[in-house]
């Protein structure tokens, strides 16, 4: 119990350096910091094989080009020049209600949940097995999801117009 | 305690690296000078600075990484379940159609010149 | 629990201590080495055969003035080096030295963590190998380093996928994820004389994973991040004294643990060396030292074949090198696993099991 709740602050704390920290890098290194504490909850839960992917996925890959990006670009501290309080304060209220939305979701349990703890056996393959079978539709709209990603990172990235120059 | 092995792992290779630096620190001897301390940049004075624009292909390269690696991670739940599905028809079925669609984009990437490195 | 802390510490101590305490053995086995393809000496003065010249520079590294320069970022530039030796010991947390044994009733595990999923841990913690070198690269606030730092990120991103390939077609093919039951494979032989390793049945997922490695660890022809004649020491090179020697410790400890996976999964882990049966029949109880010993002897030769590519092939250049990668290894790591997906399927549809 006591090291559910010491993850839990680290989460938020580091979560909530992502957000306030003036210095881009020490906000996009607290972004990995926040990601291995998901990663370790999700190990304290039972699931080594999603803790292992999510240090894999969003440490190893999606935190490390945050922090290549932040150090690529070189911008040192963020400038907040114009400060647009009413939007600012729409989407905060937005987000509140979308979080308190998930909240009462996850209280009321009206979600079809399943939990690694409930499995027969815990090497998660009673899991695997219902990915490549009940739920094989949403795992091919997720790669096609992904092939969308890389088209639309090429075209974006790509200038048509200063390719005949060079 | 699922953890315990981890943490005490952890502690022992940072106190180890710890006890390294400090022992370095304490034994070194300290002689600092201004042209010491300066950049190195092979010995003649540094030419702007550090905080400069790089090539946007590093950031193409780790995006690009980044959704491939997702895709491949796909695989690894299927791998794991494939020796104990009942039909495996279907497993191997879905497995071809997630390569041709990992393929498009492969090829997509490799036609456009985003990783082209030779120009 | 304090029973439990004690076995822990010892195991951890155990699994750290082998690695870096060959370290200055395998040192001195590049140097000479090194001499001994460039048909020269190497060091031999400090005491015989030059073997106390490792120690010698332990020595030195210690006394050395630590060089703070002024420029830099001071937390980060002193954090790296720990965080770079920090990650690249922590996959050591799940390779097995020797197959669980039974001891009052209960099973052993060599591996600090066990876990069905250790394999996974260990790829995942060395995949972030890349965040000591990044680190580096941007808190020494030097250009050669910058650039070393951006080049070692996307070259190590870009040979991880090929990497991943190969671990997935290994998994498949073995049927399990099970660090044990993958050694467990991989004993005994065919014909009675070849060993049963991995190698022999995905020879292509094999040297995608050892060209993987090579490119992890930055090691020649893949050190472009710290290519003396472009950058001059790349990442490190305002690090001084310790700071630099854990740099290269994190270096070779990187190079053994991804060895070490790598022998695991293609070269039959712990399993023992044919020849080794002769010694064991007669003394089951060496049997874990035994395949401590395997698994050791395995790792070296791995090591050897690192110094010798090193003083043999020459540097790729970048773009080759990204080539390489992405329009070669990707491709042939993608063919071959359709081709092992095709292959057991069949092979299952016609032959049974």
């Amino acid at each position: 119990m006591g090291i559910d709740i010491l993850l839990t602050a680290l989460t938020v704390v580091f979560a909530l350096m992502v957000v306030f920290s003036k210095r881009t890098v020490v906000s996009a290194l607290s972004l990995l910091v926040t990601l291995i504490c998901v990663g370790a909850i999700y190990f304290q839960l039972g699931s080594v094989f999603l803790s292992a992917i999510q240090v894999l996925i969003n440490a190893g890959a999606i935190a490390i080009l945050f922090v290549f990006v932040m150090m690529l670009i070189n911008i040192e501290e963020i400038v907040v020049k114009h400060e647009k309080t009413k939007l600012k304060l729409m989407v905060s209220i937005f987000t509140m209600l979308v979080a308190l939305g998930v909240f009462t979701l996850v209280i009321n349990n009206n979600i079809e949940t399943l939990s690694v703890s409930t499995l027969v056996d815990s090497s998660m393959k009673t899991l695997f097995q219902k990915l490549f079978s009940e739920y094989y539709v949403p795992f091919e709209l997720a790669t096609m999801l992904l092939l969308a990603t890389v088209v639309a990172v090429i075209v974006i990235s790509s200038h048509p117009k200063t390719h005949g120059e060079k | 305690m699922e953890f315990l092995p981890l943490i005490v792992f952890f502690i022992i290779a940072n106190v180890i690296g710890i006890a390294l630096l400090t022992i370095s620190k304490i034994l070194g001897i300290k002689k600092t000078s201004i042209r010491k301390n300066d950049i190195y940049e092979s010995g003649v004075n540094a030419v702007g600075s550090a905080t400069r624009q790089y090539d946007i292909k590093f950031f193409l390269t780790a995006i690009l990484f980044l959704l491939f690696d997702v895709e491949i991670v796909f695989l690894l739940p299927w791998a794991m379940a494939y020796g104990d599905s009942p039909n495996k028809g279907f497993m191997v079925a879905s497995f071809v159609f997630f390569l041709v669609i990992l393929l498009v984009g492969y090829f997509f990437v490799i036609n456009s010149k985003a990783l082209k490195w030779d120009e | 629990m304090l029973e439990t802390i004690i076995e822990l510490v010892i195991k951890s101590a155990v699994i750290i201590g082998l690695p870096l305490g060959s370290l200055p053995i395998i040192i001195h086995a590049e140097r000479r080495g090194a001499g001994f393809i460039q048909r020269r000496l190497g060091p031999n003065r400090v005491g015989p055969f030059g073997f106390f010249q490792p120690l010698a520079d332990v020595a030195k590294f210690m006394f050395k003035e630590e060089v703070h320069p002024a420029h830099v970022k001071s937390f980060f530039y002193t954090a790296a080096p720990l965080v770079a030796l920090v990650i690249s010991i922590l996959p050591l947390a799940c390779i097995p030295v020797f197959a669980p044994i039974e001891y009052s009733g209960r099973p052993i595990f060599p591996e600090v963590f066990h876990s069905e999923m250790g394999i996974f841990f260990a790829f995942a913690m060395a995949s972030l190998g890349s965040y000591g070198i990044l680190l580096a690269g941007w808190a020494s606030n030097n250009k050669f380093s910058m650039l070393g730092a951006i080049r070692a990120c996307a070259q190590m991103v870009s040979y991880e996928l090929s990497l991943s390939t190969a671990i997935v077609a290994m998994i498949f093919l073995y049927g399990t994820n099970d660090i044990h039951q993958i050694a467990a494979w991989q004993s005994g032989y065919w014909f009675g004389f070849i060993p049963k390793w991995g190698i022999f049945l995905q020879p292509v997922a094999g040297v995608l994973f050892l060209i993987g490695i090579f490119a992890e660890s930055n090691r020649t022809p893949f050190d472009l991040p710290e290519g003396e004649s472009e950058l001059v020491a790349g990442y490190h090179l305002e690090y001084s004294s310790m700071k630099f020697a854990l740099f290269f410790m994190a270096e070779y400890i990187h190079m053994m643990a991804l060895s070490a996976l790598f022998i695991i999964l293609f070269f039959g882990g712990y399993n023992l060396l044919p020849g080794m049966d002769l010694i064991v029949d007669p003394f089951p109880v060496l049997l874990p030292i035994m395949q401590l010993s395997s698994l050791f002897i395995k790792v070296a030769c791995m090591i050897w074949f690192f110094i010798w590519v090193r003083w043999t092939v020459p540097r790729f250049r970048y773009d080759q090198l990204m080539d390489l990668g992405w329009k070669r290894l990707l491709p042939l790591g993608l063919a071959n696993l359709i081709m092992t997906v095709l292959f057991v399927y069949y092979r299952n549809q016609y032959y049974g099991n």
